[in-house]
């Protein structure tokens, strides 16, 4: 439900060196306050010039992977956030009255509180290891822990009952024991990994029966389907399901809650482990959420896994190298592909197989079976290699297949920003586009103004002419005048 | 504003700790049966009584005491609650004063020395606030050091807001559980900066620079051998200064019979 994020990187004053981090906790903590709480898990390390970190007595070094537990009840908690429920059951922190205790105080007390006790999660704590760690009056601090403690956020642990049926769900009356065991009606022995059923006769028979290939007469191997237990309790995932189950993560990012509702058919560990299981969902272990097979499934426990070293996964694994399904005894060597084949399902098989053909088709094959025999023990042993790595792609920890997926992903990651680069140069240039349109369209209206100016000037000088004309005319007459008066008055004179 | 005049004092209210919250410091130095606990913390005393005799059980069942200590726990505790509350009837003069406190203690393994400037009649004051920065700024490891500060600090305060009390200052009953041993308790704290000084046409609020270094806190890392030879010189004090107070008790009791 918490969004996950890599660790923080270790606060700028802290100068000694901080070990593959035994902190890996599905919520980050703040960064400010991990310096108090690193000691705890540190090593002894020399005092460094810089920091105060005394040379601590430590507890023997928490291995890298532990399971935190907590109720399901609890769910709602995270680090950034206070909840409502705290918010009404320690009320005295949130009511204002005084003024020394405010929700930033009651976070400091539980924040401190629950990493003190995730840093040596095997111990539990005791309220008086908490109070004398905390600075605050003791009251308080027992109020919270006390709250804490019943919450299952700190000491708790999955065998142990949850303590109130009243927190929510019913203690462990509903424990859902996982679906009914099969036991193969062979060799009445249960069936742990795969299961092979028929619909023909209601037969159940476990891997190894199924190889050994006697079923009653009448049946044949391919009248057998395969069923896993690990990855459905009742019913194979469905394409539909499959599609919802990837639809609820690419929107609810990994609440499994919400994703499991969304799911609909199927509970929340499911859905995690099936994400797993698709072939890209490796990429995204991380310090994440991983459900926990191979228990009997509590609905009440949320179980919140460190990965590296999964020993869960390890087991199915070394569950499966005891199939050995379509054996074909004569040849050791196919009997060794067919049971991988088997092992990892008929696409992977496949792909394995079309890898090994086309190295096959690269090689010379001069004639003779020897020569090809060696030739194909080398192909099939790459593609069984092949088969191997994709199967130990499923979770082991061969730190060569990490390193590949490590590379595809950072190839992928490569791909996506060359991606974002060439859609930002995309915006980039239809803007530049209109730019320019712009201008364009700019240098047309100066265009138009321009001419629009020469017009007027032309009118006015136009007008100017005529003005002129009329100053003339005006002139002429006046002169004409003058010298028709002066005419006149010449005439008069003359007597 | 209020005008300023050093010396004046506030009408006297009733007695609590000038601080935002009124919690009391209890420090405990018990020995039963060769099995010494010592302790110190926190409380508020407007917490019911039954939560000392559980804390007192919750705390000798996660240190693995003997259930001898219950009872002591909880008597001493309560004890100093009885006591803090006998001031609270009674008037306090708190002057506008501002008092330098001192904190020398060691945790663990580390040592935090420093003197700081603290306002007594700023009723908002938070020490806890006060602890918890000074363990953060100063980038202290340790959790156990931010308490002790704490538990530091409102201890000299109480002191000082008991001796402001004008009837307490006849009685003052010795208080043998109150001093710990690693602790040197401020218990002059009468040494009031002159605010006039400091703030008038002569003074000015920044420091000194020759003064700098007074008030420069300190915190050193020990060695594990540094900090058991200084843990058995604290034994061997205490159990001294213990035989004394035996001697001295008996000598008074055949004197009163005499």
């Amino acid at each position: 439900m918490a969004s996950t994020s890599p660790p923080p990187a270790p606060a700028p004053v802290l100068s000694l060196p901080n070990p593959p981090r035994p902190q890996q906790l599905a919520q980050p903590p703040p960064v400010a306050a991990v310096k108090s709480e690193v000691p705890v898990a540190e090593p002894r390390d020399p005092p460094a010039s810089f920091s105060s970190i005394p040379p601590e007595p430590s507890p023997a070094a928490v291995a890298a992977s532990y399971t935190i537990t907590i109720p399901s009840c609890s769910g709602w908690f995270s680090w950034d956030q206070i909840h409502d429920t705290e918010r009404r059951i320690l009320s005295e922190f949130f009511d204002g009255k005084s003024a020394s205790k405010n929700p930033g105080v009651y976070k400091y007390y539980r924040d401190s509180i629950i990493r003190r006790f995730r840093g040596n999660p095997s111990r539990k704590i005791t309220f008086t290891d908490a109070r004398r760690g905390l600075v605050g009056d003791v009251g308080s601090i027992r109020r919270v822990f006390d709250f804490l403690e019943e919450w299952g956020l700190i000491n708790y642990t999955p065998s142990a009952k949850p303590p109130s049926a009243k927190k929510g769900e019913m203690g462990d009356d509903s424990e859902k024991k996982e679906a009914p065991r099969r036991i193969c009606s062979h060799c009445k022995s249960s069936c742990n990994m795969a299961c092979f059923t028929t619909d023909k006769a209601d037969i159940i028979l476990c891997a190894r029966c199924f190889v050994r290939g006697d079923y009653r007469p009448g049946l044949s191997s391919t009248d057998f389907k395969r069923v896993d237990i690990t990855e459905e309790t009742k019913a194979d995932w469905t394409d539909k399901e499959t599609i919802h189950l990837l639809e609820a993560i690419l929107q609810y990012g990994e609440d499994w809650k919400k994703v499991a509702e969304h799911v609909g058919t199927k509970s929340e560990i499911d859905c995690a482990a099936r994400f797993i299981k698709l072939p890209f969902g490796e990429q995204f272990l991380g310090p994440e959420e991983v459900g926990e097979y191979g228990k009997p499934h509590q609905k009440n426990d949320k179980v919140v896994t460190v990965p590296e070293g999964e020993n869960v996964p390890e087991q199915s694994v070394s569950k499966r190298m005891r199939l050995t399904p379509l054996a074909d005894a004569s040849n050791p060597i196919m009997a060794q592909v067919a049971f991988l084949s088997a092992m990892v399902g008929s696409d992977v098989a496949k792909a394995a197989a079309q890898a090994a053909i086309s190295s096959l088709h690269k090689v010379d094959i001069a004639g003779g079976n020897n020569a090809s025999d060696d030739r194909l023990r080398p192909a099939a042993s790459d593609g069984s290699k092949e088969e191997e790595a994709v199967a130990a792609s499923n979770g082991q920890t061969s730190s060569d297949v990490l390193n590949e997926a490590v590379a595809e992903a950072q190839s992928q990651l490569k791909k996506e920003e060359q991606d974002v680069e060439q859609y930002l140069s995309d915006v980039v240039q239809v803007q530049m586009k209109e730019i320019q349109d712009k201008i364009v369209q700019f240098e047309e209206l100066e265009l138009l103004v321009e001419k629009e100016r020469q017009q007027l000037r032309h009118m006015k000088d136009l007008l100017f002419a005529d003005q002129l004309v009329i100053m003339q005319h005006k002139m002429q007459l006046l002169s004409q005048g003058n010298e028709k008066g002066e005419k006149v008055k010449q005439t008069n004179h003359v007597p | 504003m209020r005008s300023f005049h050093p010396g004046a004092s506030k009408a006297p209210m009733k007695f609590r700790m000038p601080t935002a919250e009124n919690f009391v410091p209890i420090r405990l130095d018990l020995d039963i049966d060769g099995q010494r606990f010592k302790d110190a913390f926190t409380w508020n005393p407007s917490d019911p009584d039954s939560e000392v005799i559980n804390f007192a059980k919750r705390t000798a069942k996660d240190l693995k005491l003997p259930p001898t200590f219950v009872i002591q726990i909880a008597q001493s505790i309560q004890t100093q609650l009885a006591e803090f509350h006998s001031y609270e009837g009674q008037e306090m003069h708190i002057k506008e004063k501002i008092v330098p406190l001192k904190i020398d203690l060691r945790v663990n393994n580390t040592v935090i020395r420093d003197q700081f400037l603290w306002d007594i009649s700023n009723l908002e004051s938070d020490p806890e606030e006060f602890a918890r920065t000074f363990c953060k700024d100063l980038d202290i490891g340790d959790p156990e050091v931010g308490p002790a500060i704490a538990v530091s600090i409102r201890e000299q305060l109480y002191e000082i807001a008991t001796q402001s009390i004008s009837s307490a200052r006849e009685t003052r009953v010795g208080k043998k559980g109150r001093r710990g041993g690693d602790i040197v308790a401020n218990s002059k704290a009468g040494n009031m900066v002159d605010l006039g000084k400091l703030f008038g046409s002569k003074g000015s609020v920044i420091r000194k620079r020759k003064e700098w270094y007074l008030y420069e806190p300190i915190v050193d890392i020990l060695s594990n051998e540094e900090v058991g030879a200084l843990d058995a010189r604290e034994e061997l004090n205490a159990r001294l200064k213990r035989k004394l107070d035996e001697k001295e008790e008996s000598f008074q009791t055949r004197y009163s019979h005499g």
